[in-house]
């Protein structure tokens, strides 16, 4: 009997492990291949934690692989990249991998990630990217700009008070202006404060919306139409899966819509002020260079923001709702 | 050439984590075994009342409380929300799992108030937190472990003691037949309600050290928890059943397991990650672990035992 139990055991043990080597064979035969074949150099490590699949994270992700191939040489540097699949249990385990693995930096794209990371080392360099507000999320209470300690990385935040400054450009005469987001995302509520706090500063009045998911927008961005005309979206990554609905809504409303990036924007805004995630992440990656070879400090290392926004215009809503466009606005391409 | 990729002395470097996660995720699975096993109740609280657990106690160490009489609190949250739960099924007469259902719906909403947005840190350099994945590694580490260690057997004793005493009994007996328990003169809507009491305590008190160790509680920290309570729960059951089954103090010996059912489920994660498996399959590769684990009874009682068993 006691035989049979063991070999049953052993038995389910190897077929889940044939199983998970199946699928793991194909992706990672090159990842080693490339090491292999390095020169005497020294490798770096770098282990990435990406808090979930979202086309803007996975852009920035690419961004920082692709910036760091460059810097440090494609055979000098080694990535261990993992997603925690939106499962906030998954990033504590991933970095306790890296952290286990002795990796010689890690890069935390999106805000639980970071806090995570920031939470299991006090010693590897960790920078972020993707996250908002790195005061709130790290609990610093005076800020200066830069973490202290072993922190630092890019934001991904355009700047609140020119896009407020749009909104008054291209809706001269709104009254009321309606802040839509999901109550689940932190990013989101920070930038709206930052927009409220525009909005104050110019006398003019708004109203927040938020929806706690996907299925609660409709509702909310019905009732936020009949009272506001016009509408701010941050970068929210519930609304930017949502905008179908948001548009189907606001369109007919005539009620304009200013996206705090260019995924919302293409799909219900009229302007945005764009970053490019992929900027952010290069960025973070000439930064992982700076501090393991030429030995930056981190500590001290100011949070950088995206190095340049462009001003962009969605034609088709914007002819739809008879709004004229000044010319330095780019037209976003479908 | 990808076996020669993989460093297994990664693999044991990454167990420490894995054990204190384990631990503090077994805490929750026990609240889980409560309902799931003992009252034979679909619970679904646990994904909102772990997230509720985890707020209070931020909150309230951001308020400047002790981080460790702050779990006490995540504790009495978790039971509140146990309450809500059971006060739905037993007195308005809606059906267990839409009753909790319901309440982890509603849980979302006063998880937002508690902390006022969605995410709340807690910088284990500003606080001295019970759990952080800094301790982990580095100088003390060990302390750490002796004291999850220490917190467990301790909740585990209490539990033991609690499920032998004639509430504890009663409840129990609800469990195995309502009915039956009810002609004993057990009053049976207290006993549900209070069962579901003690689990969402466990799950708030394990969802408040957790957001210690994670350093922040989220308002979607509880996601997928039911799941990873369930596959503990399960995996326990499969392993050690037998081990357990007829001992001296049997029961005491079935919460311990469920302790290492949740390490071992934290260990099966580890290993996708580390046989560098894309980890978009996480989601599937623990899907399919959890079923083997459950086939395995199944299939062992099917192609393994030829003759019959004698008692």
């Amino acid at each position: 009997m006691k035989a049979r139990k063991i070999l049953a055991v052993s038995l389910t043990a190897a077929m889940t492990l044939a199983l998970a080597a199946c699928g793991g064979s194909s992706s990672s035969s090159d990842k080693g291949a490339s090491s292999k074949e390095s020169s005497s150099d020294k490798v770096y490590k770098i282990g990435i934690c990406q808090q979930l699949e979202h086309a803007a994270l996975d852009e920035a992700t690419k961004g920082f692989e692709e910036a760091c191939e460059e810097k440090f040489g494609k055979d000098n540097v080694k990535f261990d990249l993992q997603n925690g699949q939106g499962e906030q249990a998954n990033c504590a385990t991933i970095v306790n991998n890296f952290v286990a693995d002795n990796d010689d930096l890690i890069l935390a794209n999106a805000t639980t990630a970071l806090q995570c990371a920031a939470a299991a080392t006090s010693t590897i360099p960790i920078l972020g990217t993707s996250v908002t507000d790195y005061a709130t999320a790290l609990d610093i209470s005076d800020w200066t700009g830069a973490t202290g300690m072993n922190i630092s990385g890019t934001c991904d935040l355009a700047p609140i008070d020119e896009q407020e400054a749009m909104l008054k450009e291209l809706v001269p005469d709104a009254k009321t202006v309606g802040i839509l987001y999901c109550s689940a995302e932190p990013n989101s509520a920070y930038q709206a404060k930052k927009f409220e706090e525009a909005l104050d500063k110019d006398g003019i009045k708004y109203k927040e919306y938020t929806a706690a998911d996907s299925n609660e927008i409709q509702s909310v961005v019905t009732s936020a139409v009949d009272d506001c005309d016009a509408i701010y979206i941050p970068t929210d990554n519930t609304m930017a899966a949502n905008t179908e609905i948001i548009n189907n809504i606001c369109l007919p409303a005539k009620v304009p819509v200013i996206a705090g990036e260019q995924g919302i924007c293409s799909g219900c805004g009229i302007a945005t002020l764009s970053i490019s995630y992929y900027d952010i992440g290069y960025r973070a990656g000439e930064m992982a260079y700076e501090i393991l070879v030429e030995g930056k400090d981190i500590s001290t290392m100011e949070i950088e923001s995206a190095p340049k926004v462009t001003k962009m215009y969605n034609k088709t809503i914007c002819d739809e709702l008879g709004i004229t466009v000044p010319d330095d606005y780019e037209a976003i391409e479908e | 050439m990808y076996l020669a990729a993989l460093d297994p002395m990664a693999l044991v470097r990454a167990l420490p984590g894995n054990v204190a996660q384990g631990i503090i995720w077994g805490i929750m699975a026990l609240g889980v075994y409560i309902t799931f096993r003992i009252l034979d109740f679909a619970d679904l609280t646990v994904d909102g009342s772990l997230a509720t657990g985890g707020a209070v106690a931020v909150m309230l160490i951001r308020g400047g409380m002790n981080p460790a009489l702050a779990l006490l609190f995540a504790f009495l949250a978790g039971m509140a929300a146990g309450f809500v739960t059971g006060i739905l099924h037993t007195f308005f007469g809606i059906p267990g799992i839409l009753a909790s259902i319901l309440t982890q719906i509603g849980l979302y909403s006063v998880n937002l108030g508690i902390m006022g947005k969605s995410n709340q840190a807690v910088n284990v350099m500003q606080y001295k937190l019970v759990a952080s994945l800094r301790y982990v590694t580095g100088e003390g580490s060990e302390l750490f472990f002796v004291k999850l260690i220490v917190a467990a057997l301790i909740l585990i004793a209490i539990i033991y003691w609690f499920f032998g005493t004639e509430l504890g009994a009663s409840i129990r007996a609800t469990g195995c037949n309502p009915q039956m328990a009810s002609a004993q003169g057990i009053n049976t809507g207290f006993t549900k309600v209070l069962a579901l009491m003690i689990s969402n305590g466990l799950v708030g008190l394990s969802g408040g050290i957790y957001a210690q160790y994670q350093g922040a509680a989220d308002v979607n920290m509880g996601r997928g928890a039911i799941v990873i309570g369930l596959a503990a729960v399960i995996i326990s059951e499969v392993i050690f059943g037998k081990f357990c089954a007829g001992r001296k103090a049997a029961f005491a010996f079935t919460l311990g397991a469920i302790f290492i059912g949740a390490i071992i489920y934290y260990i099966v994660i580890a290993l996708v990650l580390w046989l560098k498996m894309p980890s978009d399959y996480m989601k599937l590769f623990s899907a399919v672990v959890v079923a083997c684990f459950l086939a395995v009874p199944y299939m062992k009682g099917k192609y393994f035992t030829k003759k019959r068993r004698t008692a």
